[in-house]
C-alpha cells in the first residue's frame, strides 16, 4: 500500500474511491411513518410525563392522608394516666405492620421530659429528625435517614389531663419510601405500557391508512406497465381527483406518441410512393426503348439501385422495433394464416403445402407491421424456393431465470437449401440468391433489420425435416 | 387477351399499355378508380392490373367492388409501398397476385401469362392438347414436336382457344378479347385467321383441332393433356 492511499480513516478512503450513487429519496410511506412517529413520540411523552407527575402528586397526597389517619387513630386509641401523666400507646395498632419490627411502618410519640414511645416496629430505630411540635402544628415530608427515605407525618397536640393541666405530645407516623415508590413505579409501568401500545397502534393505523391512500398510485404503476407491454391502450381506470391531472397527461402523451408515429409512417409511405412511380416510369420507358439507346444499361442499373435503396430505407424506417407505450400484443396465428393464404394464392401454380406449428397463445410484443414484414419475407422466401413443402414453427422457449419465455420462429422449406459457405452472402444486403425469381433481394435485409430492432437473433441452417433452408429467429421476451 | 389497366400515373400507364399492346394484348386503360370500375364492369376482361394508390377510389376498394360486382377475372395489384400489410389486404379482398413498384416489364408479362393460364385451369406454362403444344413462356407452338410458325395474332387466337379448350368460344368473345376497341368487328378477319391456323396446325386435315359451331362460334376440340415437361 503506498502513502497516498494509506489514509488514516477507512471511511474517508471509501468515499474518495467510489462516488456515492445518488440516494433515492425516502418513500412516501417512510416519510409519513417517520413524521407521525416523531409527533406521536413527543405527544405521548408529554402526556406520559404529565400523567406520571400528577400521579406522583396524588400518591404523595394519598400518603399524607394515610399517615394522618394513622396519627388520628393513634391519638384516639392512646391513653394517658391522669395522675402520673404516663402515656400508653393503644393496645391494638391501626395496622398490624406497626407491631412487626422492620415492617417499614413506624409510630413514635414524644413529649416533655424525654417522653418517648415507639410502636414495636420502631424499636431501636433512629428518628433523629423528629422534634417536639407546638400543639396544632403538623409536619409532613420525606426525610432521608439511615433507613433510607422516609415519609412522615408529625402532629403536635396538647393532651388535657383531669387537673386542668395538659401535656404536649407529638405523634409521628412514618413509612419507608419503598412502599410508595413501589406504587408509583407500578403506575408508571402501566402508564408506559398503555401509552406505548397506543403509539404502536396509532403508527400501524397510520401505515394502513397510508397504504389505502397510496393504492391509486400503485394502480397507475401497474397499469402503466400493462400499457408498456401492450396489454392495454390507455390508463383506463378511474382515479381520485388528485391523480387525474397526472393520468390524463400520461394518456395524452401516449396518444401523441402513437399519432406521431403513424404520421411519420404515412409520410414515409407517401415519399416512397412518389419516388417509386417515377422510377417505374423510367424503367419501363427504357425497357421499351431499343437496345442501342445511349446509356440504357447504365441508367437501368442506376434505377435498379435507387429502387432498392428506396425500398430498403423505407422498410428500415418503418421498422419501429419495440417501443415503449406503443407496443401491442400481436397474435401470431391469425397473421400467419393471412400471410400463408395470400402466398398460397400467389404461388398457386407451385402447389406448395404450408404447415404451421404455432404454440397456443404465442404473441409478438411489438408493431403488427413488423411482424407481418418479418413473417411475410421469410415465408415468401420459403415459398419461392420450396418444391412442395413449407413449415412455419412458432414456439415458446423458456429461459432460465426469466419470467417470460423467448419466442422461436422458424420457416423451413424442401428447396435446395443454402450451403454453409453461402449463408453470409445470402444475408448481405441486396444480394440476390437467384436472379430468375422476382424480388428485390431486400426481403432478408428487412428481416435482419427487424430482428436487430427487437434485439433478436437470426440463424440460417438446413431444415432437419425437409432438407431445404431453415431461417430461424429468436426473439427475446423484452 | 383483354386487359384492364388502372394506373393514375400517365407516363407509366402509357408505356405499359404500349408494351402490352406490342405483345398482342388488347388493353383498356383507366386513370382512376371510378373509370376502372366502369370499364371493369362493362367489358369482359381476361385480367386487370390495378395500382393500389388511385385517385377517386382506392385500388383496394376497386378490387373489392369488382369482386362484389361478380367479376371473376384475375387481378394483379401494383403497390409502391410493398408492405405485407398492403399485399395481404389486397389479396384478401380478391386480388390474385401483386407486384412491387418499380418492376421489370418482363416480370409483369410473366405474371400476366401465369394468371390467365391459372384462371382457365392450366397449372403449367405449356398448354398441351394431344400433339399440339403451346408454350406460353416462349410463345411458341409445336405439333408433334415440330415448331409451327405463327404470326402474333394467330398465336393469340390459338392461345385463347386453347386456354378455353373444350369450351365454346363465340366470335364476339374472340374479337373482344383479342382486338382493340377500334377494330372493325364486322370484317371477316377472324375467319381468315381461323382458316390459316387450321392449315398451319393440321395441313393433312387429320387432327381437326378447331371446330366450327355453326352460328355460335368455335371450339378447340382436342381434349387437354397436361404437359409433363416444363
Amino acid at each position: 500500500m503506498d502513502a497516498d492511499t494509506a489514509l488514516p480513516s477507512p471511511a474517508a478512503k471509501a468515499t474518495t474511491n467510489e462516488p456515492l450513487p445518488p440516494r433515492r429519496p425516502f418513500s412516501l410511506a417512510a416519510r409519513a411513518a417517520l413524521a407521525t412517529g416523531l409527533v406521536l413520540a413527543a405527544f405521548l411523552g408529554v402526556v406520559g410525563l404529565t400523567l406520571s407527575r400528577t400521579n406522583a402528586d396524588n400518591a404523595l397526597k394519598d400518603q399524607q392522608e394515610r399517615l394522618e389517619n394513622f396519627v388520628t387513630a393513634y391519638l384516639s386509641g392512646m391513653e394517658v394516666v391522669n395522675r402520673t401523666g404516663k402515656v400508653f400507646l393503644p393496645d391494638t395498632p391501626p395496622d398490624q405492620a406497626f407491631s412487626r419490627p422492620g415492617s417499614g411502618l413506624y409510630a413514635v410519640v414524644i413529649g416533655d421530659n424525654n417522653l418517648r414511645l415507639e410502636s414495636p416496629s420502631a424499636i431501636g430505630r433512629d428518628f433523629g429528625f423528629l422534634r417536639q411540635l407546638q400543639p396544632g402544628e403538623s409536619e409532613f415530608g420525606p426525610v432521608d435517614t439511615r433507613m433510607g427515605r422516609l415519609y412522615y407525618y408529625a402532629y403536635g397536640v396538647s393532651w388535657d389531663l383531669s387537673d386542668r393541666k395538659s401535656i404536649p405530645l407529638t405523634v409521628m407516623v412514618a413509612q419507608t419510601e419503598d412502599v410508595i415508590e413501589g406504587q408509583n413505579a407500578e403506575t408508571r409501568r402501566s402508564l408506559v405500557f398503555w401509552l406505548s401500545s397506543l403509539g404502536v397502534m396509532l403508527i400501524l393505523l397510520q401505515l394502513l391508512l397510508l397504504r389505502w391512500s397510496l393504492t391509486p398510485l400503485r394502480k397507475v404503476a401497474t397499469e402503466m406497465s400493462r400499457v408498456e407491454r401492450g396489454h392495454a391502450e390507455h390508463l383506463d381506470n378511474q382515479y381520485p381527483l388528485e391523480l387525474t391531472g397526472l393520468t390524463e397527461r400520461i394518456n395524452a402523451f401516449i396518444d401523441s406518441e402513437r399519432e406521431q408515429r403513424t404520421r411519420y409512417r404515412n409520410t414515409l409511405a407517401d415519399l416512397a410512393h412518389s419516388l417509386k412511380t417515377p422510377l417505374a416510369v423510367i424503367r419501363s420507358r427504357l425497357e421499351l426503348a431499343g437496345e442501342n439507346t445511349p446509356f440504357r444499361g447504365d441508367v437501368l442499373d442506376q434505377v435498379r439501385r435507387m429502387d432498392e435503396l428506396v425500398a430498403y430505407q423505407l422498410a428500415r424506417a418503418a421498422t419501429s422495433g419495440r417501443q415503449t407505450f406503443a407496443t401491442t400484443a400481436v397474435p401470431f396465428a391469425e397473421h400467419a394464416e393471412d400471410l400463408v393464404q395470400s402466398l398460397e394464392k400467389v404461388y398457386a401454380a407451385k402447389n406448395v403445402l404450408c404447415e404451421f406449428d404455432i404454440d397456443e397463445g404465442a404473441v409478438f410484443y411489438g408493431e403488427q407491421g413488423d411482424l407481418l414484414e418479418l413473417m411475410g419475407n421469410l415465408l415468401e422466401n420459403a415459398f419461392k424456393w420450396a418444391r412442395h413443402r413449407v413449415l412455419l414453427v412458432v414456439r415458446f422457449e423458456p429461459q432460465a431465470g426469466r419470467q417470460r419465455p423467448d419466442l422461436w420462429l422458424s420457416v423451413e422449406d424442401d428447396g435446395p437449401g443454402i450451403d454453409e459457405d453461402k449463408v453470409e452472402k445470402v444475408l448481405q444486403r441486396g444480394v440476390r440468391g437467384d436472379e430468375r425469381v422476382q424480388g428485390h433481394g431486400i426481403g432478408l435485409s428487412i428481416v435482419q433489420d427487424i430482428v436487430r430492432a427487437y434485439k433478436g437473433e437470426l440463424t440460417v441452417d438446413r431444415s432437419p425435416e425437409f432438407g431445404g433452408a431453415r431461417f430461424a429467429v429468436r426473439l427475446p421476451s423484452g | 387477351m383483354r386487359i384492364l389497366l388502372v394506373e393514375d400515373e400517365a407516363p407509366l400507364r402509357e408505356t405499359l399499355a404500349a408494351r402490352l399492346k406490342r405483345d398482342g394484348f388488347a388493353v383498356d386503360a383507366a386513370q382512376d378508380g371510378e373509370e376502372g370500375m366502369y370499364l371493369g364492369r362493362e367489358v369482359p376482361f381476361d385480367l386487370a392490373i390495378i395500382d393500389l394508390g388511385l385517385p377517386k377510389m382506392s385500388g383496394m376498394d376497386l378490387v373489392r367492388a369488382l369482386r362484389e360486382a361478380g367479376q371473376r377475372y384475375p387481378i394483379l395489384i401494383l403497390t409502391a409501398r410493398g408492405s405485407w400489410q398492403d399485399k395481404v389486404e389486397g389479396l384478401k379482398h380478391g386480388a390474385d397476385d401483386y407486384l412491387v413498384k418499380p418492376f421489370h416489364v418482363e416480370e409483369l408479362l410473366a405474371r400476366i401469362n401465369a394468371l390467365v393460364r391459372r384462371a382457365s385451369g392450366w397449372s403449367k406454362p405449356v398448354l398441351a392438347c394431344g400433339p399440339i403444344k403451346l408454350d406460353t413462356t416462349a410463345q411458341t407452338v409445336s405439333v408433334e414436336g415440330k415448331l409451327v410458325d405463327l404470326t402474333s395474332y394467330e398465336y393469340k387466337v390459338l392461345e385463347y382457344l386453347m386456354l378455353h379448350a373444350g369450351e365454346l368460344v363465340s366470335k364476339a368473345d374472340l374479337t373482344e378479347h383479342i382486338y382493340q376497341q377500334d377494330f372493325d368487328r364486322d370484317s371477316n378477319v377472324l375467319e381468315v385467321f381461323i382458316g390459316r391456323l387450321r392449315r398451319k396446325l393440321d395441313p393433312e386435315g387429320t387432327l381437326k383441332p378447331i371446330e366450327t359451331v355453326r352460328g355460335r362460334g368455335y371450339r378447340f376440340a382436342i381434349p387437354r393433356s397436361e404437359s409433363d415437361d416444363e
